[in-house]
């Protein structure tokens, strides 16, 4: 690093390190050979792709445009029925509300809280293995398992988390049947079991961060908050960007734990999209597949808006080195 | 400078997340994709046939597999092996019954629709009271009536108020097997605590409230809630039965398909706006949607009266002894003192399927579901579950009165079967909608004990099924 300015984040967009090309391109009849090969290599992994994700689009696409009868099967064209009530009804708004709002509460803590942890086992103290170990280990719990955790844990007779607040004399609280509160419960469970996955990225992250870059920021004097947030946190935004996309639609397709803790309710403030698509396509003898269909177009799109919004406006701040 | 393997996956990631994105997405659709075949619809009249001949079986050569898909779990499941592996001892070399589980209801029946498409429906399957109008709908079974009547079988012993619900026309669809009705159950410790006549059970909803009053500890009492149940559909139909209203139109879907549901009637919306106004006055515990919520509460003396079903007997009578208080049970409460009305039987049915199966195999499942219905069976059946007996000769069953001593609180539910009047009411409501209509007065429910209106909150769950409704109508014609 050569640059002398005052501000360290400069440096990152040293000159020294021109982007490297994507791939280069051999010339001529190679070219041609190469690309068969590549195409052989593709063609098992392509037929899998095929048979199980755009087939299903297709077939996805098809029923959405028809109705069902009561066994599930499509009982013939119905044009866009499906989406113009989609979007005429009030219930859907709220739906889709929902969904928005619980990827904001359980995408952005969960980084959030990872990054702290992440940066506090930095520090060398004595049993911090342990505690890497230990703060990693909700990603070793499977949804169903961590959700049944949650479920007891909220359980306003009996759970502990209103067994502590009625030492403190605090008035039991109705985590999951609060309509106010339900979501952010259901959320903080999620939270928790996205930290040990974002937790194992960002230490990763930060174990190889180039040792060379924090020499020289700790040799033009800067430490502490100031080295965190000009030199490590530009570093690892590779990792913070991965993490954000992943967990996006981690939690757009978030089930599990809706389905055990509230069955998305309570007044169905915690159905989510996916959970909405589920109540229309199985629960309840419902087999609306037609409708659930339409829903999960919405659901794809939604995605996909994000994902490229994500990649075009996140992705040119992230620091590749 | 090498690379470093964050800078590699953020690369790669450029491509993966579309990938993942569009592959994550579309699974549960796929799951959703159903069969194209060309049966859909109605599938004309097929399936619905009578009885095969009384002979076939005997004429097969070689053992008859039954298959069995069930619902149940846990003991009712140990219950119910048992009585298979009765069964399939007595018929050895001729009959084998397959019993598989299904899932909890629901799955079940979301299972049994996949089977249907696939052609490889189960010869016998167990099926949720709501889900009758379904399985008439669907047309796959064979009505028991055709067995029973090309038998000249006497149905006599069976419980009327039970069979009611299962028939139309007087006519059996599916053969009732696991029963349960709701009760009234209460702490009569924290009665006596509170002063109240521990044999004085409140048997409306006012009386309910002033017990409540008594027992709450906001005003003094010894319990943290006098009364509380969980936001359970179930517990509002029986409210409407005991009241002697229908919970749908067409006399509750008995004299045609029903149109519309009636729980934003005015005797609905006063028990919803009873246990609004009793949760807002801190006397009635709102314990949501998870019936094991409130069944918690009450075992552990928080509650002091609570309404469930008979099934939860056991649980209850246990959590009593070891808890050192003394349970009661009594009579479902009625909204008004003195109507003419009762609870609806509920619980779940055998079905026959006949469509895509062979004369012998329908043949060999009606001796099963005959064995099932049998009193010998069904005191079993009561004695290791806790469901009440379809036939009224079990309770005469040495094993089932023995039972009874030990449970004196089960015969609260035997007379209050007894003294039911088989009604319309009380038949219930068959509606093919009618899981998804719970769901809604659930909804309805919910809202109001949340401070919405009751009577706007009712109205507007019974509004939302009206698409539904007329949805399901015009698709079965």
């Amino acid at each position: 690093m050569t640059t002398t300015t005052g501000d360290p984040v400069r440096a990152e967009h040293d000159p020294e390190e021109p982007p490297q090309p994507q791939s280069g391109s051999p010339a001529g009849g190679e070219a041609k050979r190469e690309r068969w090969i590549a195409i052989g290599y593709l063609l098992p992994a392509l037929a899998i792709f095929g048979l199980f994700i755009f087939w299903p689009l297709v077939k996805s696409i098809l029923l959405s445009v028809q109705g069902t009868d009561i066994l599930g099967n499509p009982s013939g064209f119905v044009g866009f029925v499906n989406y113009t009530r989609l979007f005429s009804d009030p219930d859907f708004l709220q739906v889709l509300w929902v969904t928005f709002a619980f990827t904001i509460l359980t995408v952005i803590p969960s980084i959030a809280i990872a990054l702290l942890i992440a940066l506090l086992l930095q520090s060398r103290i004595r049993g911090v293995r342990f505690f890497r170990t230990a703060f990693a280990l909700p990603f070793a719990f499977s949804v169903a398992t961590a959700s049944v955790i949650f479920g007891v844990l909220f359980n306003p007779a009996s759970g502990v988390l209103n067994g502590i607040l009625n030492t403190f004399g605090i008035d039991k609280v109705q985590w999951l049947t609060n309509p106010d509160l339900a979501l952010w419960s259901v959320s903080g469970a999620t939270v928790w079991m996205q930290i040990g996955y974002n937790l194992l990225v960002l230490s990763a992250g930060l174990g190889a961060l180039p040792e060379d870059v924090l020499e020289a920021a700790r040799l033009d004097g800067a430490s502490g908050f100031r080295l965190q947030r000009s030199i490590v946190m530009p570093l690892l935004t590779p990792q913070l960007f991965f993490l954000v996309v992943v967990g996006t639609i981690h939690s757009l397709q978030s089930f599990g734990q809706i389905k055990i803790l509230t069955v998305g309710g309570p007044e169905d403030r915690t159905t989510t999209l996916v959970y909405s698509i589920y109540e229309q396509a199985f629960a309840n003898n419902n087999s609306n597949y037609g409708y659930a269909s339409a829903q999960a177009m919405v659901l794809l799109i939604i995605v996909l808006v994000i994902t490229a919004l994500q990649f075009g406006v996140l992705e040119r701040k992230v620091f590749y080195r | 400078m090498k690379t470093r393997p964050g800078a590699t996956k953020s690369h790669r990631l450029r491509y993966a997340v579309p990938a993942v994105v569009a592959s994550a997405s579309l699974f549960l659709a796929a799951c959703g994709g159903g069969s194209s075949s060309d049966d859909g619809g109605d599938g004309g009249n097929g399936g619905n046939g009578g009885a095969p001949a009384a002979d076939v079986l005997d004429k097969a050569s070689g053992v008859t597999t039954v298959a069995f898909w069930h619902a149940m779990d846990g003991t009712n499941a140990e219950a119910l092996t048992k009585l298979v592996a009765d069964f399939n001892s007595q018929n050895t070399g001729k009959i084998e019954v397959k019993a598989t589980y299904a899932g909890k209801y629901d799955d079940a029946i979301t299972k049994y629709k996949a089977a249907i498409q696939s052609k490889s429906t189960p010869d016998v399957i167990q099926i949720y009271d709501i889900g009758t109008r379904f399985m008439i709908d669907a047309k796959q079974t064979i009505p028991m009536q055709s067995f029973i009547d090309r038998d000249k079988l006497d149905v006599g012993d069976l419980q009327p108020n039970i069979t009611g619900y299962y028939s139309i026309d007087d006519k059996l669809n599916s053969m009732p097997f696991n029963t349960s009705m709701p009760v009234l159950y209460y702490n009569k410790t924290l009665f006596k605590k509170a002063g109240l006549d521990p044999e004085a059970p409140p048997q409306d909803l006012a009386a309910i409230r002033t017990a409540a009053e008594k027992l709450s500890k906001k005003a003094g009492g010894p319990a943290d809630y006098g009364f509380g149940a969980a936001i359970y559909g179930w517990l509002l139909e029986q409210f409407i039965a005991t009241d002697g209203k229908e919970y749908c139109d067409q006399g509750n879907g008995r004299d045609g398909k029903a149109t519309k549901v009636q729980f934003d009637s005015p005797e609905a919306v006063e028990v919803v706006k009873w246990w609004q106004t009793m949760v807002k006055d801190g006397l009635a515990a709102n314990t949501g949607r998870d019936t094991k919520a409130a069944q918690a509460a009450f075992k552990s003396g928080q509650l002091a009266i609570t309404l469930e079903s008979t099934g939860q007997l056991g649980g209850y009578s246990k959590a009593a002894k070891e808890g050192g208080w003394e349970l009661g049970a009594a009579n479902y409460p009625h909204i008004k003192a003195g109507t003419e009305g009762g609870p609806i039987i509920g619980g779940a049915s055998l079905w026959i399927n006949g469509e895509n199966h062979e004369d012998a195999n329908k043949e060999a499942a009606w001796r099963f579901v005959k064995f099932l219905a049998d009193k010998k069976s069904q005191a079993q059946w009561h004695t290791g579950t806790g469901y009440f007996p379809i036939s009224k000769g079990a309770l005469d069953e040495p094993v089932d009165v023995d039972y009874r001593k030990a449970n004196p609180l089960f015969d609260v539910a035997v007379k209050q079967l007894e003294g039911t009047k088989l009604s319309k009411a009380t038949q219930g409501c068959l509606l093919g909608v009618m899981p998804q209509a719970r769901k809604a007065s659930e909804d309805g429910l919910e809202a109001a004990l949340n401070g919405t209106d009751a009577q706007q909150a009712m109205t507007k769950a019974a509004d939302s099924l009206k698409a539904q409704i007329s949805q399901y109508n015009s698709s079965v014609k």
